[in-house]
């Protein structure tokens, strides 16, 4: 169970240490670190650039069919580390508050990992390879009625989850952009 | 096989994509730059700036107080415009914000001053340790830590403001420490800490008054700052504070004000007694006796002016004299003793001179009578009178005071004065059983008739032949009673009566001279 969710318990273990750190800033400044001090600031890009890891790199992986950068097993697993571990990052930069544009983006934050979870259900309902290609040899499967009903769920999923996280990404831009403008770069 | 879109990148997305753009915009043109706010500004209303009274009234106008970065001028430059006071205080280094930008030049207001934290979040945020805080009249050195071990923070004290201070809080927490004291207090100083504290807390007990003119000495230094301070509403109260004694014992005044205000003259701080009083400063210096005589002996009824500085004001009742010398005791006697005491009898009518300086005064002043003594020699003396009177009473006549003997009498004063051999006499030759006066004058009184007078003489007195010098020569100068044969007495010229009276006068013969008793037997003379 462990190799079969290792992902899982990673993210579990990179969040204690996380939480760890955290508490540690907590203890030591006494406050709850705000978004713009330097540890805010800090598991803020890390959590968003995971979180664009998360985007892109699996799908790079799934395009690039020449490559040899791992398996997609691996890429899968990594997907969900870092689609995991960012957001909880990111929640902690949020320092509790939610407000405005960047309210707004926890909240599909939190929606799009939720959402990654569904996703990941009805995707464990497809038969795959070992290497995680969908097997679609209607031979090999008895239940094909079932494969084809589940295949239709992943893609609705997909069309809400797709939008979802576009979403996020946008307004996550526009927030560091503001950000930036009204705070980083403020003179 | 139809190529997937990458990632995101689908139709849904895209159209996703421009509709959260389009949602911004269109939020951003309802509400400002709200969307973007980290949280809501300060609601806390001040004074109002223009149109503005707290920063909440600038809500969604991000660019009242953001610059870009693009644009010219600062954040800060942006406050200062409505800020104005603080503008100016930043150019004066006495005031908090002058000092702290005198510390760190360049330093934005918002290092200081965050907001978007709510509507009541504080608008200040700075370590206490970054405020000269001294420098503004109150030092924090005794505010370091609450009673419950807490550190103090600004608005500890800063309830409604940091640059405001209501005195209140200072009671509020003190009371809280210890209510009887503050009671107390505020009671004796009043409600304005801050005219006396200054946070450096040396006051009360720790307070070294030795740095202050006044020294805390004796008794005064175990005093409570109010038993002196009483009333005091400031520093400058407790500078002026009198120093005088009086000003705070006038109610101890055992003497009630007689012996003036400064009680330092006669008294220490460690106690009321003993006391020591240079009563030589007075009009009355003490000496002999009077100096080891209890205060109360002359100080009755605790008098000490306006105090009759004669003698007699304390010594009538010793006088021995009953008042016949006056009430100037000190004319004869010294404070050391009654006795000895010099009487300087020359200033009375009778001074005392020879034997008389020696005598005791109760040899003539009897019964300690010493006026209206008489002065004659007699009043003492009558019973000395070795010449029972005869002389009169002034024995000075004769005597001196240096003894009876010698006296001089001056027989000349009397009806028979003394000549010639008389001179030469002891009295007693004359004046025999001290019988002066009835005696004759005549010289028979003394003198009898010689034989060789044959009763011749008896009714004249001597001196009609004898002078006193000495019975002879003696000069007949009576008509003698016989020719005295030849040439008469005449021719006897220079014989001398017993040339021819050898035997007595009422014989003669001339056979001394002559050869015969028969005249002219020219015999002649030598």
């Amino acid at each position: 169970m462990l190799s079969k969710n290792k992902e899982l318990w990673l993210s579990v273990l990179a969040a204690i240490i996380i939480t760890g750190i955290y508490a540690l800033v907590v203890y030591s400044t006494r406050a709850i670190p705000a978004a713009a001090s330097l540890f805010g600031h800090l598991i803020g890009i890390i959590g968003f650039l995971l979180m664009l890891m998360t985007e892109t790199l699996y799908s790079f992986r799934k395009r690039s069919r020449k490559g040899r950068w791992g398996s997609m097993q691996f890429w899968l697993q990594f997907h969900i580390f870092t689609g995991l571990v960012g957001p909880y990052m990111v929640l902690l930069h949020t320092s509790w508050k939610c407000n405005g544009l960047a309210g707004a983006t926890t909240l599909l934050t939190i929606i799009i990992v939720i959402s990654g979870f569904i996703g990941r259900y009805i995707y464990t309902r497809v038969p795959r390879s070992l290497d995680g290609v969908e097997i679609t040899d209607p031979g090999a499967v008895a239940q094909v009625s079932l494969i084809t009903t589940t295949r239709r769920t992943l893609s609705i999923w997909h069309a809400i989850h797709i939008p979802i996280g576009m979403a996020l990404f946008v307004a996550a831009l526009i927030h560091i952009g503001a950000a930036l403008t009204y705070a980083t770069l403020l003179r | 096989m139809e190529k997937k879109p990458f990632g995101c990148l689908t139709v849904p997305g895209l159209i996703t994509a421009v509709l959260v753009v389009l949602i911004v915009i269109g939020v951003g043109f309802v509400r400002g730059g709200m969307l973007f706010s980290p949280g809501a500004l300060s609601a806390q209303a001040g004074s109002a700036l223009g149109s503005v009274t707290s920063h909440a009234d600038l809500s969604g106008k991000c660019t009242a107080c953001h610059s870009f970065f693009w644009q010219k001028g600062t954040m800060a430059d942006r406050c200062l415009q409505c800020h104005t006071d603080v503008a100016a205080q930043l150019k004066d280094p006495s005031t908090l914000h002058g000092d702290q930008l005198k510390k760190k030049p360049g330093m934005p207001c918002r290092s200081c001053h965050p907001d978007h934290r709510g509507p009541n979040a504080a608008l200040t945020d700075m370590s206490m340790a970054d405020i000269s805080h001294a420098a503004f009249g109150y030092s924090l050195n005794a505010h370091q830590k609450q009673t419950d071990g807490s550190p103090f923070i600004c608005k500890t004290c800063h309830v409604n403001g940091y640059l405001k201070f209501d005195q209140t809080v200072c009671v509020t927490c003190h009371q809280q420490i210890d209510l009887n004291y503050m009671k107390s207090h505020l009671q004796v100083y009043g409600e304005n800490c801050l005219a006396c504290h200054d946070g450096i807390d040396t006051y009360g007990h720790n307070f070294d008054h030795s740095r202050v003119a006044f020294q805390l000495t004796g008794k005064h230094t175990s005093l409570d700052c109010p038993a002196c301070h009483s009333g005091a509403r400031s520093i400058a109260d407790m500078k002026s504070t009198s120093q005088d004694c009086n000003s705070c014992h006038a109610k101890d005044d055992a003497h009630q004000g007689q012996l003036g205000t400064d009680c330092g003259a006669c008294h220490t701080t460690s106690g009321w007694t003993p006391a020591t009083f240079d009563h030589a400063k007075s009009k009355f210096s003490l000496t002999g006796a009077h100096a080891t005589l209890d205060c109360t002996k002359c100080h009755l009824n605790n008098v000490f002016t306006a105090l009759d500085t004669a003698c007699y004001s304390c010594h009538a009742k010793d006088d021995a004299h009953k008042g016949q010398f006056g009430t100037d005791c000190s004319t004869c006697h010294t404070t050391t003793a009654w006795l000895p005491a010099t009487f300087d009898h020359s200033k009375t009518k009778f001074p005392l001179t020879g034997a008389h300086t020696t005598l005791d005064c109760t040899k003539c002043h009897i019964n300690l009578v010493f006026t209206t003594l008489p002065t004659d020699c007699y009043s003492c003396h009558a019973k000395d009178d070795a010449h029972s009177g005869q002389f009169g009473m002034d024995c000075g006549t004769c005597h001196s005071t240096s003894a009876w003997l010698p006296a001089t009498f001056d027989h000349s004063r009397t009806k028979f004065p003394l000549a010639g051999a008389h001179a030469g006499l002891e009295c007693t030759k004359c004046h025999i059983n001290n019988n002066f006066t009835n005696l004759s004058s005549a010289c028979s009184s003394c003198h009898a008739d010689p034989a060789f007078h044959a009763g011749l003489f008896a009714n004249i007195s001597c001196d009609q032949c004898h002078n006193t010098s000495a019975w002879s020569p003696a000069s007949f100068n009576l008509p003698h009673p016989n020719a005295c044969g030849e040439g008469g007495c005449v021719n006897h010229q220079g014989a001398t009566c017993r040339d021819c009276h050898t035997v007595n006068l009422s014989t003669s013969t001339c056979l001394k001279c002559h050869s015969s008793n028969n005249p002219g037997d020219g015999g002649g003379g030598n």
